[in-house]
């Protein structure tokens, strides 16, 4: 019943290595034992991981079992990104007028002997 | 460390470095735009060395904010508190905030790098922040909480129009 979430899906190397494999299409067990060079039963043990958490889905073919990387999650992910983006998006826009408010202030206050510029409000 | 998501963001600001310092290191400058949106901040101690305190309460100001705050047990003001792990005058500043303000969310320590970089007249404002415990919920909580406070549109707008 352990649940992962995305970050910790992927804070594993070697699932991350699956999935880069992956990213280049649908693959059998044996291509990615290949290109990861573990045991198989390293990357099958690390593939149900991939398939619980949704990053994965697995297809028959005959007798082939071709896995492939889900989209699902990386929206997830980003998303979660997005959301601290517009978060800080919007701060520093307030930072940016909070800066404009201290320099018209000091400026009218009488500031030191400088060099005017034109910036203005 | 490099498995821990971070989140990056930076904005060029007119020169020179010591207002943008001023307005992340004193009370004043602090309170002035120190978010989120539909909170305002009053600093309580701000001691600006290395381990010092910074500590302030979040006050939600929105209508629509208090009113989700409530109905999620939220209570609309909260004591926060934050240390200073690194000051490099006008470079470089460390904060670090204790989150402990979502509901059911076990206490957690978060992170966040400010870098300072002159670019002729202009400087670069570089903000990384850093996760430092990522169980699941936590995510879940965080997202859904900031989500939450980006979804109540036109504060900033109205927030603008009025100065």
């Amino acid at each position: 019943m352990v649940h992962m979430d995305a970050f910790q899906t992927l804070a594993d190397p070697t699932r991350r290595q699956i999935v880069e494999t992956l990213r280049a299409g649908e693959q059998q067990v044996n291509g990615i034992v290949e290109a990861l060079d573990i045991h198989q039963s390293g990357v099958s043990r690390h593939l149900r991981l991939l398939l619980e958490s949704g990053f994965v889905q697995v297809r028959p073919e005959g007798q082939m079992r071709l896995y492939s990387l889900r989209p699902e999650p990386f929206r997830e992910l980003e998303a979660w990104v997005a959301s601290y983006q517009q978060v800080w998006d919007a701060r520093l826009t307030r930072f940016g007028a909070a800066l404009e408010k201290r320099r018209a202030r000091k400026k009218s206050a009488g500031p030191p002997a400088e060099k005017e510029d034109d910036s203005d409000e | 460390m490099t498995s821990k998501p971070t989140v990056r963001v930076e904005r060029k600001y007119e020169g020179p470095v010591d207002d943008l310092w001023w307005l992340w290191t004193t009370k004043e400058g602090f309170e002035s735009w120190w978010g989120p949106e539909g909170f305002r901040v009053q600093v309580n101690k701000l001691d600006l060395r290395v381990g010092g305190g910074l500590d302030y309460d979040m006050i939600a100001t929105d209508p629509q904010q208090i009113a989700w705050m409530k109905q999620n047990n939220m209570p609309i003001s909260h004591g926060t508190h934050g240390k200073f792990v690194e000051i490099v005058p006008m470079k470089r500043l460390g904060l670090s905030h204790m989150i402990d303000f979502i509901p059911g969310v076990e206490p957690y320590e978060n992170t966040m790098v400010v870098e300072f970089v002159p670019e002729g007249k202009m400087v670069k404002m570089v903000v990384t922040v850093e996760e430092h415990s990522t169980p699941e919920w936590t995510q879940r909580a965080i997202a859904g909480f900031e989500s939450q406070l980006t979804k109540v549109p036109g504060i900033l707008a109205k927030r603008r129009g009025t100065h």
